[in-house]
């Protein structure tokens, strides 16, 4: 049968709660596109605040009614602090179990790392112990020189970057999650390397490519031709190769940049506010973007703690955000709207005042170069699949598209 | 648009709103900013509100804010002359000789307004208009909500006796709602200003009165908004407009002081009310529902008004529907 691959939706996508533990502010790396600011090897959560962060989550399961959770660690680097993250799900499992949460048994461990540590004995043996339940995604960004371009080591000296230590992990990861999926960060500097960082990855074994754009101001002159130019020649290289049938990136999305509904299509793009953050020293964030360490200009976003829970009224913009609330007059008239994403944590970083409800638009122009060369891309896909008699196949068999937000 | 220029003569000058005023140092507005004040209205079309201290303005300021029209908020121990009269302590309200000309404030904390709100009801026979502000809304508790409907009964009986008896007498709790068709909320920021002692614009005067380094969590809460020499410079000033307030901008609790001081100080964002004020706004507004009703079993009242039945006390709740 006729076949294009097509995204796996994320895991209980929609009815999960994501719940983020920052393990610890340290990592082993400085990659230079990193949002977080404050990074530091000081602030590493302690047991004592992971079991009563616990603890609250679970003692007030009538505030946690989604259907499932999604444990999720995070850094600086997760599996730096592999032992705490042990004890931290064994006693999540215990505890689900004890109590009869509906969360048991609807549950993941999910982890973002940079892979440094993949092949260590503690994280394999967590793995192992805990296989059924987990989702790692190891972030390797193309190239070797694509990638050495960003995620270099920390330290003083010359820069010396990560991929060798990163790929050598690569394949014990995808035999242990076959279709596992990495996440690309593209700034400024990376675009030359898109199409050929994208061909390598698919050439490692990786078959699905989530890749984005820095949210954060970093744009120079020119840079949306260059991009476009690349998502052009990457788009050539994957219908004239049939690299379609097996590989996706999420730069092709057949529905993306059309006008926008203020009441139609008026929901918040980014999930923050229904996840929740908790850091080393026990403080409640409604995402991880609003903790201290990720932010430049403004001061964190704390909705309580672990003592005194959540302060429910601090939640209130979040869940009542729409996107034209918050969006410029220019934003809301776009005419390539859909697919335009944005990160709350990032608008509230830029913002004039200290609010979640002014967007940031530094990515408009590289949003509407990635439109044109979509479109670019699915006229390609269209037409050749026409020639081949495919069209109306494709058409039957497509999956609905269901975006994934942060 | 905006249409009020309040001016916070001194910083000594009577709140009139839910933000107390804690400042004991007379720091009054020099004349000249005064002037550029006034001077400023006029050209901008805005009606004034003059703040007045608890003390005798010089009287070359007299003079100067009688160049204009406008409206004179005073204490109660400065009431001479004065459009609304802020009264701050129940003994003062219970010995109070109302003028029907002037408009009252009762300005009260939770507890005390639980306490001695039946001393309220002989004085709704003497005024044409009383506000309750209770200060600390952000402290009601369920508990404290289910208080908070039973006393509004029993003061929208005594309402109704007034009304029985002739006397339309406003209450704001109960009786504005009961004549409004659209929200008629503070708007500070949007359609009020303040001018501050220091020649400086802020959204209201709790923006100016806060400490230096007063904090509610994500910066300072004292911010001014421009000034005298460079204009107002309102940053996202459509965060104060109800079109941009996802909760309210729907609601039909018309009479709520949707005060974006508490909404600051307690959500975060200028246009986010807390669950307390929503919660507050409501019982009020179903309390008026009740009244209108009750008005109605002695005649005809306000024939074309109706306040539907609803099932929630918070818009956050059924804010899937909205």
């Amino acid at each position: 049968m006729f076949h294009i691959k097509q995204e796996k939706p994320s895991w209980q996508s929609g009815i999960a709660k994501n719940i983020t533990f920052i393990v610890t502010k340290d990592c082993q790396l400085a990659c230079k596109y990193c949002y977080l600011v404050g990074k530091n090897e000081k602030e590493r959560m302690s047991w004592d605040v992971a079991k009563k962060a616990i603890d609250y989550i679970l003692d007030n399961e009538q505030d946690f009614r989604e259907e499932s959770v999604i444990w999720d660690f995070i850094g600086g680097e997760p599996f730096l602090e592999i032992e705490l993250i042990d004890k931290i799900c064994d006693y999540l499992k215990m505890e689900m179990f004890r109590r009869n949460h509906h969360w048991f048994n609807s549950y993941r461990f999910s982890f973002s790392t940079n892979g440094i540590n993949y092949h260590t004995d503690k994280v394999q043996d967590f793995i192992k112990k805990n296989r059924e339940h987990i989702s790692i995604g190891i972030t390797i960004d193309g190239t070797e020189k694509k990638h050495d371009l960003n995620r270099i080591w920390k330290g003083d000296g010359p820069e010396h970057g990560s991929y060798k230590d990163v790929v050598k992990n690569i394949p014990l990861w995808l035999e242990q999650f076959p279709g596992a999926g990495t996440k690309v960060t593209i700034s400024s500097a990376d675009i030359p390397y898109i199409k050929e960082s994208v061909l390598h990855l698919f050439n490692l074994g990786i078959n699905e490519i989530h890749i984005n754009c820095v949210f954060e101001d970093v744009w120079k002159e020119g840079d949306d031709a260059l991009f476009e130019d690349q998502l052009m020649q990457l788009a050539d290289t994957i219908i004239d190769n049939d690299l379609y049938k097996e590989n996706t990136c999420s730069f092709y999305t057949e529905n993306m940049g059309k006008p926008m509904d203020c009441v139609l299509d008026n929901g918040n793009w980014c999930g923050s506010g229904k996840m929740l953050a908790i850091d080393a020293v026990g403080n409640f964030y409604p995402c991880t973007r609003f903790a201290q360490y990720s932010l430049r200009d403004k001061k964190a976003w704390i909705i309580g703690n672990i003592h005194d829970g959540i302060d429910k009224n601090k939640l209130r913009p979040f869940l009542t955000l729409d996107r034209c609330t918050q969006s410029t007059q220019e934003c809301i008239d776009c005419e390539v709207a859909s697919g335009c994403a944005w990160c709350q944590g990032e608008n509230y970083d830029t913002a004039d005042t200290p609010t979640i409800y002014q967007r940031s638009t530094a990515i408009c122009k590289m949003h509407k170069a990635h439109v044109r060369a979509n479109n670019y891309y699915w006229n390609k896909l269209f037409r050749k699949l026409e020639l081949e008699g495919k069209r109306e196949e494709f058409e039957q068999n497509k999956k609905s598209v269901n975006p994934e937000i942060c | 648009m905006l249409q009020y220029l309040i001016i916070h003569l001194d910083d000594t000058s009577v709140s009139y709103c839910h933000y107390d005023n804690y400042k004991k140092e007379r720091n009054l507005i020099s004349l000249d900013d005064l002037k550029a004040g006034i001077l400023f209205a006029m050209k901008e079309n805005l009606m004034i509100q003059m703040v007045y201290p608890d003390y005798q303005l010089p009287k070359e300021y007299e003079a100067t804010i009688e160049t204009i029209d406008h409206v004179k908020i005073k204490s109660i121990s400065q009431s001479i002359n004065a459009n609304v009269v802020v009264i701050d302590s129940w003994n003062d309200l219970e010995s109070l000789k109302a003028d029907k000309e002037i408009a009252y404030v009762l300005r009260t904390d939770k507890a005390s307004f639980f306490e001695c709100y039946s001393r309220l009801l002989p004085i709704l026979n003497e005024v044409s208009r009383l506000n309750v502000v209770i200060k600390n809304i952000e402290t009601f508790t369920d508990d404290d909500f289910a208080k908070y409907k039973t006393i509004l009964g029993e003061i929208a009986s005594k309402v109704k006796d007034c009304y029985e008896n002739n006397h339309a007498v406003q209450l704001n709790l109960l009786t504005d709602r009961m004549m409004l068709d659209k929200m008629n909320n503070c708007n500070a920021g949007w359609e009020s200003i303040t001018l501050a002692p220091d020649g400086r614009f802020y959204v209201c005067p709790a923006f100016y009165l806060a400490g230096e380094n007063e904090d509610f969590g994500i910066g300072k809460a004292k911010f001014s908004v421009g000034d005298l020499q460079t204009g107002l410079d309102i940053k996202n000033p459509q965060l104060y407009r109800l079109d941009h307030a996802p909760l309210c901008r729907k609601c039909d609790a018309y009479q709520c002081r949707r005060c974006v001081w508490l909404n600051r100080k307690t959500t975060y964002e200028v246009n986010t009310p807390s669950h307390e004020q929503c919660v507050v706004a409501h019982i009020e507004r179903n309390a008026s529902r009740d009244l209108l009703a009750s008005i109605r079993t002695i005649g005809t009242f306000l024939p074309d008004k109706e306040i539907k039945e609803i099932d929630y006390l918070d818009p956050f709740d059924v804010k899937e529907e909205y």
